[in-house]
């Protein structure tokens, strides 16, 4: 109990001191950020915006305004992507279209990676295994941009499907989640048969094999659950990055995800939603990292007593 | 101490290994019978095939090994024709259980010990739940974990080398098993550690009537806990005995020399004695008595023909030309000689 929170306590520590960072700096940005029409405004209606947007305050009392509405859960308005609209709300629809492609696609890949790792771990060196390697090398070694232009192109001819996204017809989210899961399923089944068979040549396993225990139990009860604990490290943060979204996918099939929001809003200069951004990956990859943690904990008793200073 | 009732008979066993192509003969028709009750150890140095010839028992060959010709007979079946894991099952921890080398990676890591325990117990004994709980618990207490119930709860990593290798063995007396073969039990753990496991596994062996098979390169556990001892060279058993006619009557030269390399043994200020050259390479045939090349006293007819066993005593058998009555008388060496001397003194305190 204590690990996990000393292991929180940390964690929200970081977040802090990533989220100040991050503010701290957006105020060095150059100002025209804060304005949609600054060519043609004189110096005193400049003065006058920046003082109504309260940035011409003290560093310390902007950081507390921004707290402040931290925790009133708003972000400001975005200034130049989507004029006086509230960022949440752009974020908002965004982000839950890109989630929910994203989870999907993150089921697909990890039941589809995790049953080709195992079977390629549990006949290593046999056809699943060589079947694998195959798969994992090309989809590791083909650009992905490449493949999804195939796919768009052939597959929708073949099996009669839409080239784009519409939201309201269910058909045409299947490409798209084709697409996302390709080479992740590559991704997983490469890690999982990895830890599989470095675990497979544990003297654990010898000893269960001579205390009698056939050879789907061991894989079932001792190796399985021993392989994934490496990986439970990752999955949170894999979740979690899902809200990004992805650039080629998204942009390839016109789906309105986050996927390349971020570069849009550096480019456009748009302060505010710059800001709300780096806000929400820095969060999310503090926080998966420590839901990982704390999973990996869960499944490995080594490592919360490593930190109660053990009892050998 | 040893009846004459046989748990398990080894006839001319022959096991060969691939090898990047080659086949590397690692057993060459060796032959053993075991006494039930008895404590049998084989001693060899590395590479000698005391392993490899062990786990053939278990059907634990590794995959590019095989059984050649030859038969391992237990309770009537050839074991050495079996092939299938279903069939193996069946000897697998029930019949014949093991307890290897290094304690300190033969648990997972992420079960708790009573856990592990209680699965053997699950799987041969016909206890499920609660019940093989208590047993596991028991059997903890038994192999000598104090406060066993509270212990059963914590994970391997909790506990000590040589508690975890009470706790290996606890895992292979659960399965209550006829025949329990230690592979090196004691190598990896402290001198002190050393003789409370070996008591221990004396003491099981007393309460659940066990015949034990110790594998080892450690003539001091030997000494301790053998009735029996098989010299294993090159792939055979060249010199089998009871423990007092091998220590204090060795025939063979390669017992000689293995007994002349003990540091006990050595003259204070002379450099310790070592058995010069290397182990035959078994990928080639060997011919004739494997160590006549390392051997000082070998005869022409150690180049040439394998020489069959010899008995010295009923129980005491060995394989080397000196024992041919044509042979020429060969003393052992004075270090063997001073250990026979010693045996003697130690007998004649005694009395």
């Amino acid at each position: 109990m204590k690990y996990y929170a000393i292991r929180l306590l940390r964690s929200f520590l970081t977040l802090i001191i990533v989220v100040t960072i991050v503010f701290l700096l957006m105020r060095l940005m150059p100002i025209e950020g804060y304005f949609t029409n600054y060519d043609k405004l004189d110096e005193v209606q400049i003065e006058a915006k920046l003082e109504n947007l309260g940035l011409l305050n003290p560093w310390y009392i902007q950081l507390k305004d921004f707290y402040g509405s931290l925790m009133k859960r708003d972000l400001g308005q975005s200034i130049t992507y989507r004029p006086k609209v509230d960022i949440t709300k752009i974020l908002g629809d965004k982000l839950i279209t890109s989630l929910r492609f994203g989870l999907v696609s993150l089921t697909i890949s990890l039941v589809m990676g995790l049953s080709l790792g195992i079977l390629m771990a549990r006949y290593k060196g046999k056809f699943w295994d060589k079947f694998g390697t195959c798969y994992i090398v090309g989809a590791n070694a083909i650009p992905a941009v490449i493949f999804y232009l195939l796919i768009q192109v052939y597959l929708t001819d073949l099996f009669k499907l839409p080239l784009l996204y519409d939201r309201t017809d269910a058909k045409s989210w299947i490409l798209p989640i084709l697409c996302l899961s390709l080479v992740n399923i590559a991704y997983y089944a490469m890690w999982i048969r990895r830890y599989m068979v470095d675990e497979l040549n544990k003297d654990y396993v010898r000893l269960a094999k001579a205390k009698g225990l056939k050879n789907k139990d061991i894989m079932l009860k001792h190796v399985m659950r021993n392989a994934f604990v490496p990986m439970a490290q990752y999955l949170p943060a894999s979740i979690l990055y899902t809200v990004s979204g992805s650039i080629y996918v998204e942009s390839l099939f016109s789906i309105p995800g986050t996927g390349g929001l971020l570069v849009t809003a550096i480019q456009r200069q748009d302060n505010t939603l710059v800001q709300a951004l780096v806000l929400l990956y820095s969060s999310i990859g503090i926080v998966g990292l420590m839901l990982g943690d704390i999973l990996m904990a869960a499944f490995d008793p080594r490592i919360r007593l490593s930190h109660e200073g053990g009892s050998r | 101490m040893i009846n004459n009732e046989i748990v398990l008979s080894v006839e001319d066993l022959v096991i060969k290994f691939n090898l990047r192509g080659q086949e590397l003969t690692a057993i060459r028709g060796a032959s053993l019978t075991l006494y039930k009750g008895e404590s049998l150890a084989i001693v060899g140095e590395s590479g000698s095939g005391k392993s490899v010839f062990t786990k053939s028992f278990m059907g634990l060959l590794d995959a590019n090994g095989r059984i050649d010709s030859g038969s391992i007979i237990y309770k009537g079946n050839d074991l050495a024709k079996y092939k299938t894991e279903d069939e193996w099952i069946k000897i697998r921890g029930k019949e014949i259980a093991m307890v290897f080398q290094d304690p300190m990676t033969s648990l997972n890591p992420l079960k708790t010990v009573g856990k592990q325990v209680q699965e053997s117990i699950e799987l041969h004994q016909n206890l499920k739940g609660e019940e093989a709980k208590k047993l596991a618990v028991e059997i903890l207490n038994d192999v000598g974990i104090s406060d066993p119930d509270r212990r059963y709860n914590q994970y391997p990593h909790e506990f000590s080398g040589g508690m975890r290798q009470r706790v290996v063995i606890a895992i292979a007396v659960a399965c209550n098993p006829n025949i329990l073969i230690c592979d090196e039990p004691t190598t990896a753990l402290d001198v002190t550690i050393q003789a409370q496991i070996l008591q221990l596994l004396k003491n099981l062996q007393r309460k659940y009537q066990l015949t034990i098979i110790y594998i080892t390169h450690d003539l001091g556990v030997v000494a301790n806990v053998a009735d029996r001892i098989a010299v294993m060279y090159a792939g055979d058993i060249i010199e089998l005995g009871l423990s007092e006619e091998v220590f204090f009557d060795p025939k063979h030269p390669y017992t000689w020399a293995l007994l002349s390399s003990l540091p006990q043994l050595g003259i204070k200020g002379e450099a310790l004695y070592s058995i010069k050259g290397t182990p035959p390479n078994l990928f080639k045939e060997i011919k004739g008595d494997a160590f006549a090349p390392r051997n000082p006293h070998a005869l022409k007819i150690d180049f040439e023909e394998r020489p069959p066993y010899f008995e010295v005593s009923p129980t005491h058998k060995v394989r080397t030309w000196l024992l041919d009555p044509r042979a020429p008388k060969v003393e052992p060496p004075l270090l063997v000689q001073k250990m026979r001397e010693m045996e003697v003194k130690r007998g004649d305190g005694i009395e």
